[in-house]
């Protein structure tokens, strides 16, 4: 297993070392502090450094509480740091924007709008033309298997279902980079590991960069190229492992595969390590 | 096809309307008194009011200061509610006015704007302005703070400006709340709309019945009160059509309509 340091050193083996792909996103030294009264303060994210590449997938693991939605919605735009900055493409990140998508656990769809209404939101948003907007929709609908619901209502739809939709109408606005918070975290094992498949098959198709919240460490293993190891009180990062598993990777084949079974045992004994043990899922 | 459940709850409100008469008509008959006509006389005497061309002018006034009234209240609240519900600072400007107004009856505040704009139609849809406004502003309030924030964020990530989430998030999320508010300001209005013609006396609704009362015309009286009601009963069951079709999407189903192959 690599074990890298979150700023690996660019300079080592020039001459066998693939070409890096480009930074897409830089995190640098962010730091998150609630007020949470008038006395105490409390450290969700301390000082966090992390550079994500273009077209990967990384994993954002930890236990509760550690800061991992924070650390999203600060790349989000949604929060902004108490100290340090984020970047998108060396742009100092100040607010949410159509190049980052993210996918909620809590889904936020909108209820009023049909499936077909709630994917098409976002395009008709940036300006497509009606027409090509429900055409590209339904096709995403198809994609994340759910044809023949375009016109049910959120609150017609099963927890799964409801994820789909939230997945698919933030692909439909291709934004550039995925920020999805423990999006299968509410689900059962066998929805979970469904859509699991789903993403990974869509993910393979068009590589986006994708930063992904997660509990679960086989989840982590199996969906990504990099796992971010955060630790909790202060939120830090732990350590970066990178996953050099082959793709298109096949739940059936991995699970089988011994180097898949050392990360998972791996990383799980990191955790267990610390005084964490246990409060990750 | 209606079910056998369906046709009697389409016949309850038929069939409770016809037991409180009979109420009143035994009752009336028991208690003998010149001030209490029975159900029938006071039905009987209801073609005579709406066959009167100035009375129907009378209640069609009423209607127009109503909607008037109901109206501008409804265009004005729901945005001041929904910025309010939005806005800690809009909140906080608003708030201390709007709690010195809301215990006010509002039909008391009307000798005082008798003073300033007459007994004429302005005061009294100011006054149904000032009876509906609360709700509505209290029901948008509470509906826009309930909007889920993660809803808002997805909409600024599709690059929505906050105006536009206002509009085309918060609004609709609300709806349902905002609705609940104008079911309520709509009796409020004619509750306000009654109470206005009874202090300005001079035209509508009101004035009749309470003219009538003067003149111990007793069958007229309950003939309009009858009126009245209905009126009542009458827009709030269309506006809860109104407001059923609009908010469909939030209503828990009863029978769930999941048959697709
Ligand atoms: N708005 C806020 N005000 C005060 N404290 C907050 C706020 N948001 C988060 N926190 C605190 O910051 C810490 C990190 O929260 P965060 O939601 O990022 O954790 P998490 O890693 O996503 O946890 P989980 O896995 O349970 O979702 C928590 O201790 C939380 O109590
Ligand atoms: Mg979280």
């Amino acid at each position: 297993m690599k074990v890298v340091p979150s700023r690996s050193s660019e300079w080592v083996k020039p001459v066998t070392r693939q070409e890096p792909a480009p930074a897409i996103i830089e995190i640098d030294h962010v730091s998150q502090v609630f007020q949470t009264s008038a006395r105490r303060a409390h450290v969700a994210l301390s000082d966090i450094s992390l550079t994500i590449e273009e077209r990967a997938f990384v994993s954002i693991l930890g236990p509760s509480g550690c800061g991992k939605s924070t650390l999203l919605y600060i790349v989000g735009g949604f929060v902004s740091p108490t100290s340090g900055a984020a970047k998108m493409k060396g742009n100092a990140i100040t607010g949410p924007g159509p190049d980052r998508g993210p996918v909620f656990q809590e889904f936020a769809l909108f209820p009023w709008k049909t499936v077909l209404g709630n994917v098409m939101y976002g395009p008709r948003q940036q300006g497509v033309r009606a027409t090509d907007a429900e055409a590209q929709s339904r096709t995403l609908i198809e994609m994340v298997g759910l044809k023949g619901y375009e016109n049910f209502y959120p609150k017609e739809l099963s927890g799964g279902m409801k994820q789909r939709v939230a997945l698919a109408r933030t692909l439909a606005y291709h934004p550039e980079v995925l920020l999805m918070d423990e999006p299968f975290g509410a689900l059962d094992a066998y929805t979970r590991t469904r859509l699991q498949n789903d993403l990974l098959n869509i993910w393979e198709r068009d590589r986006k960069t994708v930063l992904f919240v997660t509990h679960s460490v086989d989840e982590a293993v199996f969906l990504s190229d990099k796992v971010v190891m955060m630790s909790k009180s202060p939120g830090r990062i732990r350590q970066v492992i990178d996953i050099d598993l082959p793709r298109p990777r096949r739940r059936s084949e991995l699970l089988l595969d011994p180097r898949y079974q050392k990360y998972v045992v791996d990383i799980e004994r990191m955790f267990d390590e610390s005084d964490e043990a246990g409060s990750l899922a | 096809m209606m079910s056998s459940a369906g046709i009697v709850k389409r016949s309850a409100p038929v069939l409770a309307c016809i037991g409180l008469l009979a109420v009143w008509q035994v009752a009336s008959l028991a208690l003998k008194n010149d001030s209490f006509p029975t159900a029938i006389e006071a039905i009987r005497a209801i073609p005579d009011i709406l066959g009167d061309k100035e009375a129907l002018v009378n209640i069609l006034a009423s209607l127009r200061r109503m909607a008037i009234g109901f109206g501008v209240a409804v265009l004005v609240s729901i945005p001041l509610g929904l910025l309010m519900g939005r806005s800690a600072a809009v909140a906080a400007f608003f708030n201390p006015l709007l709690m010195v107004i809301y215990p006010v009856p509002k039909a008391a505040l009307m000798p005082i704007i008798m003073l300033w704009l007459g007994v004429g139609d302005i005061t009294k849809s100011l006054v149904i302005f000032l009876g509906v406004s609360l709700p509505v502003i209290y029901h948008s309030f509470e509906g826009a703070k309930a909007v889920e924030e993660k809803m808002l964020w997805s909409g600024a990530a599709m690059g929505l400006s906050p105006a536009q989430r206002l509009v085309r998030i918060v609004l609709p999320a609300a709806l349902p709340e905002i609705l609940t508010g104008c079911r309520t300001g709509l009796v409020l209005a004619l509750i306000t709309m009654i109470t206005s013609e009874m202090i300005a006396r001079q035209s509508g609704a009101g004035n009749i019945l309470f003219n009538a009362l003067d003149m111990g015309q007793y069958d007229t009286v309950f003939a309009m009160i009858i009126i009245v009601g209905a009126m009542g009963i009458g827009l709030d069951a269309i506006f809860e059509r109104v407001r059923a079709r609009l908010v469909r999407w939030s209503e828990p189903q009863f029978d769930l309509p999941l048959s697709f192959s």
